[in-house]
């Protein structure tokens, strides 16, 4: 039995809807829903939490059918962007709030506890109004832990910090979760959330569940062409020219890809390569256990703080690399520059 | 830097802006004349002699406890009223909004007519009157026509109040174990105090000035259902102005009173 099941969940809200979702998390599972703007991420939280009843469906906390029951009843916690705290109660009484409600006994040191973990037992007696926007969040997420619900839920709940605070925040937040052994969903649209927090990752789109797996798996083989071009994998379209030992080798407008995924001989695929998987060099090694080596020439750097993106042309064919700024000066790589680059068969997925 | 942008935005004259600007100054500068009116053209002394007289004190006193009354009544239904129509969705929404806006663009005499003819020998009217309540031509049927008047103004201040409590707030509390009623008594109620405090003024305001729905209703009999403003048409039909002008100016400071306080809870309508 697993510790959240949501079983073909429909709900209609005109705007927002969602068409059939169904997933099972475990306890202590961290869980990133991804998706674009109103595809339905939202509405998901908030019928888990119990604000919307599903027109169709079911969703089980423990077993327990909780799909009308009511919110006060469901122990579920949630974190919206705009934190949501009570402006006329101070800190204190903000995370006292639910607390006072579930279990009054020891509160005082519960709240101190929970305080000084997250680093706002300085400001226990201010106003919300008065406190950054890292600091209201952080008080949020106090108040939803505090009184250690089954579950937690967090509607993008960094998106209005800045990245310094951001970061913070996110590594407070993983301790925090950790101590606790909380189960979390998290709607984000940062894939960085997903990578440093997340265990299991959804894809939501249009009101569908694109795809619902591990961390790893979403992301080294998106499903669809939607989910890579979301994650950020390059897609090339070619054709399966023959397949050999478990080996395609797909003809993609001039050069070959071998890839460990299979198709039919003939068949118009899409396959997806993460910038972070392929190994440029300035010279031909055809000695290594890489299956793919494609020559291409670079048309564009871009910096992105630690790392850089190299845009290459591969004949007509555009693809990226990320490499780090240290290895971008061995190299001495300039636009115009041609460049040899090896790509293991396991990492060129299939993309349907 | 500022002054520099300013001036190069308004340009040289601009016949279209101060036209329009002109237009704005001419009726203020009409109603301030007006309002003066009220307070230069009467005898002082005639007003202090009209203020002690037993007329306008039973219409004085009639008015605020009437008034105070209708009040309390359209702060029990707004309250909710605003809340359903801010929060929930359900069949018949927009008939009711449409219906309890209604009197806001109703004629006052014709809504006094209407209610009239409910209260008069309908069996809404008899159900009434079988508990005690009878609003023809009574001092009962100025509080029922102030309440229907001032209704859709509270309402509309309650609904506008919710609408800018995010309900996420709510969402929240509710996550934290209260109920919808908890919740409502924790949260809504509290953030909704200054829109509670405006819509209350402005019925109040609402209550005391209404005279059609009063006159029609109640009917305008002399020291029996007289309130301020049918002390102010009876005594000017009589051609006593210096009783007329008192009750006016007194319902010029509840007027401005309201108003003020209004301003003061930043509110929007």
């Amino acid at each position: 039995m697993s510790f959240v099941s949501v079983s073909d969940l429909h709900i209609n809200l005109g705007e927002f809807y969602l068409n059939g979702v169904s997933f099972d998390l475990d306890r202590g599972d961290y869980l990133a829903i991804i998706g674009p703007t109103g595809s339905g991420k939202t509405i998901l939280l908030e019928s888990i939490v119990g604000f919307w009843i599903p027109d169709k469906g079911a969703i089980h906390l423990e077993g327990r059918d909780i799909t009308t029951e009511l919110p006060e009843k469901r122990e579920i916690g949630i974190v919206y962007q705009d934190y949501a705290l009570l402006p006329h109660f101070t800190v204190y009484k903000n995370i006292e709030y639910g607390l006072k409600k579930k279990n009054p006994h020891g509160m005082k040191e519960k709240i101190h506890d929970i305080a000084s973990s997250l680093y706002i037992d300085h400001l226990l007696h201010r106003k919300p109004g008065t406190l950054s926007g890292g600091e209201q969040q952080r008080v949020a997420l106090a108040r939803s832990l505090v009184v250690e619900p089954k579950m937690l839920l967090m509607d993008e709940p960094f998106s209005a910090l800045d990245p310094q605070t951001r970061r913070d925040t996110r590594n407070l937040l993983k301790k925090a979760i950790a101590e606790r052994n909380t189960t979390v969903m998290h709607v984000t649209h940062d894939l960085t959330d997903a990578w440093t927090l997340a265990s299991k990752v959804a894809v939501i789109r249009e009101g569908k569940l694109l795809q619902f797996d591990s961390l790893e798996e979403v992301f080294t083989r998106p499903r669809t062409s939607f989910i890579a071009g979301f994650v950020g994998a390059t897609l090339m379209e070619g054709t399966v020219v023959s397949q050999d030992n478990g080996v395609s080798l797909v003809n993609i407008n001039g050069f070959t890809m071998r890839t460990i995924d299979t198709a039919d001989v003939g068949a118009t695929v899409k396959l997806a390569v993460r910038p972070e998987d392929i190994i440029v060099g300035t010279e031909p090694s055809p000695n290594t256990s890489a299956q793919n080596h494609i020559c291409a020439t670079v048309s564009k750097i871009l910096y992105e703080g630690k790392t850089s993106l190299l845009s290459l042309y591969a004949g007509e064919t555009p693809f990226n690399v990320l490499v780090t700024n240290h290895s971008l000066e061995r190299l001495r790589l300039t636009p115009g520059d041609t460049v040899y680059a090896m790509i293991k068969s396991a990492n060129v997925r299939i993309v349907n | 830097m500022q002054a520099v942008i300013t001036k190069r935005r308004s340009g040289r004259f601009n016949s279209f802006k101060a036209i329009l600007i002109v237009i704005s100054f001419l009726v203020t500068i009409l109603l301030v004349l007006a309002i003066g009116a009220l307070f230069m053209v009467p005898d002082m002394a005639d007003v202090w002699e009209s203020l002690k007289s037993d007329e306008m004190i039973y219409s004085l006193k009639l008015s605020l406890w009437t008034g105070l009354l209708s009040t309390a009544l359209v702060a029990l239904f707004a309250l909710p009223i605003g809340y359903t129509l801010s929060r929930f969705e359900f069949f018949g929404k927009s008939f009711v909004k449409t219906i309890i806006d209604l009197p806001v663009a109703f004629p006052e005499l014709v809504l006094g007519l209407c209610l009239l003819l409910l209260f008069g020998n309908t069996f809404v009217g008899k159900i009434f009157s079988a508990v005690g309540l009878n609003f023809v031509f009574t001092r009962q049927g100025i509080v029922a026509a102030q309440f229907f008047t001032a209704l859709p103004y509270a309402s509309r201040i309650m609904k506008s109040t919710f609408d800018y409590i995010d309900p996420r707030m709510e969402f929240v509390s509710r996550s934290l174990g209260y109920s919808m009623f908890e919740t409502f008594m924790h949260v809504s109620l509290p953030l909704a105090r200054n829109g509670i405090l405006a819509s209350t003024v402005i019925a109040f305001a609402r209550c005391i000035g209404t005279f059609g729905t009063v006159l029609i209703l109640a009917g305008g009999t002399y020291m029996k259902t007289e309130v301020l403003p049918m002390t102010l048409y009876l005594n000017i039909s009589y051609g006593n102005m210096g009783m007329a002008l008192t009750s006016g100016i007194l319902l010029m400071i509840v007027s401005f009173v309201a108003i003020y306080v209004f301003e003061q809870t930043e509110v929007s309508l």
